[in-house]
């Protein structure tokens, strides 16, 4: 089920009603926990045995982790549970794109094989929800926090819908305190709610579906041969369709655990003011890239072992991370591209001594949020401003890699930006061309401006009328623009 | 902000859109929009779900934009009795949907198959069909609640059409010049193409009566005609085409099936063009031949000879009415279709 769609409409206000309705706390959380088994269901009912047999050998195995003082069956319960999680993972995410690998590789070296290719659907929010567990378990193995006591808690953290399909991906320390005591939505937590879930579909409804997926889809599925401007032009609707469809869906998700009563760490912090790339990383995905750096580049070592084992760390972490987002090559390049630029800034940074260190700095002692670190909050001023435009324009670049699904067409592209293409025909229309322009401009300024505080921090310096108006236009916009039902673009990772 | 400030926003933004709403609503009312449904692939599939209905029962229909227009659905369920489940697609080749039909082992009814031969024969215009298709075997059981639900609000607010009246709809016809050699769909013209929940397209009176709007259609129809890269097939590759065909419509047939092709009127530029581009006895003639079906093509019956198309292409709503009591007649006298009512016309 998609936040934008009637169902959702439907199924959120039975839920809002039963969660206000005088039961008893236990009996609301199996609410929750059926409600989020139906929200999953909607997708694909029989995947949901995958979601309880990784809720249900996590809880046990992170458990028997945590008492387990033989280091022998410790490290042997942990593999059961990698392999259990990142088999699965493996198995439907990356099972047609390793076959695929292997059948090149085998033919290229003579030998003649031709299997069928594997019709495997990839289950929804997999990728989400094995990062939620995978953490408990490595949290448990590694005892940074206590076990959850109690099943109905565990699967409810597993489960729980709003961040259940594409995050935000949350740890247990962060959401399972809040179900062991009644949570309930204050007045002032159930309109912020709304305001936040009004102000995600707007970002995906309106923004991302209705303004800018024309473009990019018209210019990333041309043969990549454009003229430089429609070429730029559809890469920034890329840039802004990304940002206001996964921006949109956690701006929702939040939203929706708040008018429950429930907090959910922030995703997003204005990425297009970022200032450098470790600023970016800290500000786009901030759950991803907060797993990444925890999971993943302090277990290889992160700097603790020298500088070029440092560089290298960067580089696999971020690989892996492109990896994450889909099994296609594509995805590994955006990942080394950012790699590449975080290894660039991270010369800098250690020429000039600077004390931002490149993906790991935080200075946040809440596990699992990296967020806003004080460092981040560099001064607005004219020369860091152009350091975050230099920045947005690379990014640009890498989006390429991200949305084109051929290596080809992506050449065609960046070449296609940067005038190495004889001259093409235009293909952009004038008012696609200012649609995209107005949008990802006041994007830009909107992050620059915005880019040291949150929106629930400005909501209430607005006088009432105003906020009234600008919620009205943006019910009213998402009303008119009838995109409803279509996939949030991070469902397929 | 204190939560009454809050709250007095909300009251304030939800007040302000319930009464623009209304207002948008009545505006458009007055203005003369009516009801529409969006064609897409809920709605088809929708229609898809019917198709296992008994070969006595119900009459599936499969096409391009013609049969949508030409068959008024109710004359031919009124006069029938005959349940017509419309599955033709705009634009579109309906071959894909034909083998598709014909791969489903549970499928044994009648099946109508309308014969726009530019479109026909283009493999090309594939995308919608499949579109739908894809839709109708990955449909979720989130994607099925909302079909009751979007359809519940369609059928109560003009507003929500989204080919005409959605946000990006009239941003596109906003009168913004383009670069030479930019090609924009300028869209069709509000009162072409309103579609009922049968999936039944109608064009409006004012429409039928509008030679303006007319003729931007008519324009329409040439600019595709000059867009289109490659020329109609000929020989081998028609050959082809109509081979696929019959083994499409042999296995239907195998089971118990029927398949009845349908060749609907066109006038002016468009019949001057079809009969230049696709002359009858190298198309028509031989689909029915190599399938051995039978068809009905309008120019060997003069009472559904002589329709004018507004736009050169499809009915209006009156002549549909009209055309569509004449095909039951002819199937009923001629082609030997027995319907669950008596056909008294």
């Amino acid at each position: 089920m998609v936040f934008n769609s009637y169902t959702f409409i439907v199924f959120f206000i039975l839920i809002l009603i039963l969660h206000n309705l005088p039961f008893s706390w236990k009996t609301k959380k199996i609410n929750l926990l059926l409600a989020s088994y139906v929200f999953y269901a909607a997708w694909n009912p029989p995947f949901i045995l995958l979601l309880w047999l990784s809720t249900v050998v996590d809880f046990f195995v992170g458990r028997a982790l945590y008492t387990q003082d033989n280091v022998a069956k410790k490290r042997l319960l942990l593999v059961v549970s990698l392999i259990g999680n990142l088999g699965m993972l493996c198995f439907f995410k990356y099972g047609t794109f390793v076959l695929d690998n292997f059948v090149t590789l085998v033919n290229a070296m003579g030998v003649n094989y031709h299997p069928a290719r594997p019709n495997i659907i990839l289950p929804a929010g997999i990728s989400f929800y094995t990062f939620t567990t995978l953490c408990y378990t490595i949290d448990m193995y590694k005892r940074k926090s206590e076990p959850v006591k109690s099943m109905l808690d565990f699967s409810l953290f597993v489960t729980f819908f709003p961040h259940l399909v594409a995050g935000p991906i949350v740890r247990p320390p962060q959401l399972v305190p809040q179900f062991e005591t009644e949570h309930k939505a204050t007045q002032n937590q159930l309109l912020q709610g709304l305001f936040l879930m009004t102000l995600g579909l707007f970002m995906k409804v309106v923004l991302a579906d209705s303004m800018l997926s024309a473009t990019a889809n018209t210019v990333f599925g041309s043969e990549g041969k454009l003229l430089a401007l429609d070429a730029w032009m559809g890469v920034l609707a890329f840039s802004g369709q990304i940002f206001f469809d996964f921006a949109g869906y956690s701006t929702c998700a939040i939203g929706v655990a708040m008018t429950l009563g429930f907090v959910l760490p922030q995703n997003f912090f204005y990425p297009y003011a970022a200032i450098g790339f470790s600023d970016f990383w800290r500000r786009w995905h901030i759950t991803l890239s907060a797993w990444l750096r925890d999971y993943l580049y302090i277990p290889l070592g992160g700097n603790r072992n020298g500088k070029v084992r440092t560089y290298i760390n960067l580089m696999i972490t971020m690989l892996l991370g492109g990896l994450w987002h889909g099994a296609n090559w594509t995805f590994v390049v955006w990942g080394g591209l950012h790699g590449f630029y975080l290894w660039v800034e991270k010369v800098i940074a250690d020429y000039r001594h600077d004390k931002v260190a490149a993906i790991e700095t935080t200075a946040s002692e809440e596990v699992g949020v990296l967020g806003p670190v004080p460092e981040t909050f560099k001064p607005k001023n004219f020369r860091n401003f152009s350091i975050a435009l230099f920045t947005f324009f690379l990014i640009n670049v890498t989006w390429v890699f991200f949305r084109a699904n051929t290596f080809t067409k992506a050449w065609y592209l960046l070449k296609s930006m940067f005038g190495f293409m004889a001259k093409e025909a235009p293909m952009l229309t004038t008012l696609s061309i200012i649609k995209v322009s107005v949008i990802v401009t006041c994007m830009v300024i909107a992050h620059w401006v915005m880019r040291n505080t949150k929106v629930l921090d400005v909501v209430p310096k607005l006088s009432w009328w105003l906020l009234g108006t600008v919620w009205t236009v943006m019910l009213l916009l998402i009303i008119l623009s009838q995109e409803s039902s279509s996939s949030f673009i991070y469902f397929q990772f | 902000m204190p939560a009454s400030s809050l709250a007095k926003s909300a009251i304030f933004a939800a007040v302000l859109v319930i009464i623009s709403i209304i207002l948008w609503e009545l505006f458009l009312r007055s203005k003369g929009f009516e009801i529409t449904y969006n064609d897409d692939p809920s709605l088809w599939t929708n229609k898809r779900d019917m198709v296992y209905e008994p070969a006595d029962k119900a009459t599936v229909f499969i096409g391009s934009s013609r049969i949508k227009f030409d068959l008024d659905i109710p004359t031919w369920e009124g006069i029938t009795g005959n349940h017509a489940i419309q599955l033709a697609c705009v634009g579109s080749n309906p071959v894909p949907i034909l083998e598709n039909l014909a791969a489903d082992n549970n499928f044994k009814g009648r099946l109508v198959v309308d014969v726009t031969e530019g479109l026909f024969f283009d493999k090309s215009a594939d995308q919608r069909p499949r579109d739908n298709m894809k839709y109708y075997t990955e449909r979720t059981p989130s994607q099925r609640a909302s079909f009751y639900v979007n359809q519940l609000l369609e059928s109560q607010f003009v507003m929500l059409d989204k080919e005409w009246l959605s946000l990006g709809a009239m941003m596109d016809k906003l009168p913004v010049n383009n670069r030479p050699g930019v090609y924009k769909f300028g869209g069709f013209p509000a009162g072409f193409g309103r579609v009922n929940f049968n999936r039944q397209e109608y064009m409006t009176d004012k429409f039928s009566s509008d030679t303006v709007m007319q003729n931007i259609v008519k324009n329409i129809w040439v600019a595709c005609i000059k867009a289109s890269k490659e020329p109609p097939p000929t020989g081998a590759m028609v050959d082809t085409m109509i081979m696929s065909v019959k083994i499409a419509v042999d296995k239907i047939q195998a089971r118990g099936g029927q398949v009845f092709f349908i060749r609907t009127p066109s006038s002016g530029g468009a019949k001057i063009g079809e009969t230049m581009f696709f002359p009858r006895e190298k198309y028509w003639d031989k689909l029915l031949a190599v399938t051995k079906c039978p068809g009905l093509h309008y120019e060997d019956y003069p009472a559904i000879d002589h329709f004018i198309c507004p736009e050169n292409s499809h009915l209006s709503l009156t002549d549909a009415k009209t055309f569509t009591i004449n095909f039951i007649k002819i199937l009923s006298e001629e082609k030997g279709w027995k319907f669950p009512k008596p056909i008294a016309l």
